[in-house]
């Protein structure tokens, strides 16, 4: 049986070792692959890809472009294929990101990254907080409603269609803690991070869809 | 809603986690690595960890532990304890920790926060102070509390926020190892004035003074000699948290 092959980005943004730590342990003795994503790439040749961030918005699409990952990770995306984008590297899913400066996202989940609105809150949101799922998915199923996972971020998603926000949560204000066009998927907290409901989410989108 | 964070602290020499009150008559409490794995399968919403004795040669051993440690825990983790320069919080950062922890190098140095931020994102540097009363001022310290500064505790708080701090370690050298109780007034006149989390450290003995921490509006209570003498498990201080109201997760 071919194996099937996933794709981490490193996109110099923040540490990667917690995701392919997780990432390695849930395919071991499954016909998996995993590769590390450091420059251009072939986009068909990848089932699923991951892409971890920490940071700001602006540095990672200016990584990103400097190892030339944009173009086949644009082809790769408007083909509809599998992706996992986990805090900066779901907001890059946006139209546009306002976090340092106002930066060109990838345009693929309409929307834009903006500050909390609320000035009295603590900035960044950091700590655990709960997800509400607004519908049931093949991946993010009724088992991961109401728990609790790990956020550290200062911007949030907004302007975003109601139909691509899979999960909210609250803090000072909704704002889309899980968001999925097809099959593509960004959460806003860091999975890795979540103890065992988020090992069980990332589990389930490499095993799963 | 967010939850309150309940944060246990190692101090560690090289691989052991160790107790020692004014860095006299030191104890090893146990090894690291496990004691990280435990708290982080006991329900520790974080962990901390601290190089207490960070020469030369203890480094690299403490660097290997903090990159085992990072292997076997899938919670945030904090590193500090003798990070002097961005090749230190580089460095930690490689090893698996999520936020270094600045002290005494960002009091003589307060450029590095904004160095440091700039490079690896405010997120990751926690900026850590530790405050003592000194002629009815309360003063930043360093040295484990043994040299005030001249740096008055509440215009510091602001500074490293302003530098790009993205979180506070605060830990008042007044109740710090007499287990009486964080020092709640210190705490409050920092959390009133900055915008970013704070941890609340140093005096933690029983149950309410966890409740009384969080009263402070502290995000994050660290405690260690409580945890690791198993006076108390930590899903015992958020059983007790959740019954006076206080978001946890359990």
């Amino acid at each position: 049986m071919k194996k099937k092959v996933i794709g981490l980005i490193d996109g110099q943004s923040g540490n990667i070792g917690s995701i392919n730590k997780a990432i390695k342990d849930i395919i071991k003795g499954r016909p998996y692959r995993l590769k590390i994503i450091k420059g251009h790439f072939n986009y068909s040749s990848f089932d699923k890809i991951i892409l971890p961030g920490q940071g700001a918005y602006a540095t990672l699409m200016s990584n990103l472009k400097k190892l030339k990952i944009i173009k086949p990770l644009k082809e790769y995306l408007e083909n509809n294929s599998s992706y996992l984008g986990i805090c900066v590297g779901m907001q890059i899913l946006s139209d546009w990101g306002y976090e340092d400066k106002i930066t060109r996202g990838l345009g693929v989940i309409s929307g834009d990254i903006k500050k909390f609105r609320n000035k009295k809150l603590i900035i960044p949101h950091m700590g655990w907080n709960t997800i509400n799922l607004n519908n049931d998915d093949t991946i993010i199923t009724n088992s991961f409603d109401k728990k609790d996972f790990y956020f550290v971020h200062s911007y949030i998603f907004q302007n975003i269609k109601k139909s691509d926000v899979l999960a909210f949560t609250l803090y000072g204000q909704k704002f889309p803690s899980i968001v999925k066009k097809g099959n593509i998927y960004g959460v806003q907290f860091h999975p890795e991070k979540s103890h065992k409901h988020g090992l069980n989410l990332i589990k389930n989108y490499i095993l799963k869809s | 809603m967010l939850k309150t964070r309940i944060i246990p602290c190692l101090d560690v020499i090289k691989n052991k986690v160790v107790k020692g009150v004014n860095f006299k008559n030191i104890r090893v409490m146990g090894n690291a690595v496990e004691m990280a794995k435990y708290y982080s399968l006991s329900g520790a919403d974080e962990l901390c960890m601290l190089d207490i004795n960070a020469s030369y040669q203890n480094r690299k051993t403490f660097i290997k532990t903090v990159e085992s440690i990072a292997k076997v825990i899938n919670i945030p983790l904090t590193v500090g304890g003798g990070v002097s320069d961005l090749r230190d919080i580089t460095d930690l950062l490689n090893a698996g920790a999520d936020k270094v922890s600045i002290n005494s190098a960002a009091v003589k140095n307060p450029k590095l926060i904004r160095q440091a931020s700039l490079r690896h994102g405010s997120q990751c540097i926690v900026v850590a102070i530790d405050g003592k009363r000194h002629k009815n001022k309360m003063k930043v310290v360093i040295k484990g509390g043994r040299e005030i500064t001249k740096n008055e505790l509440i215009t510091w708080a602001k500074q490293a926020q302003s530098l790009g701090a993205g979180e506070i370690l605060m830990t008042s050298m007044d109740t710090d190892g007499v287990q009486n109780g964080f020092d709640c007034n210190m705490l409050k006149k920092v959390t009133s004035n900055v915008g970013i989390p704070v941890i609340a450290s140093g005096g933690v003995g029983s149950l309410e003074h966890f409740y009384l921490g969080y009263l402070t509006k502290s995000t994050g209570l660290l405690a260690a000699s409580v945890f690791h003498s198993r006076k108390y498990k930590i899903k015992t201080v958020k059983k007790y948290l959740s019954s006076k109201g206080v978001p946890v997760r359990l």
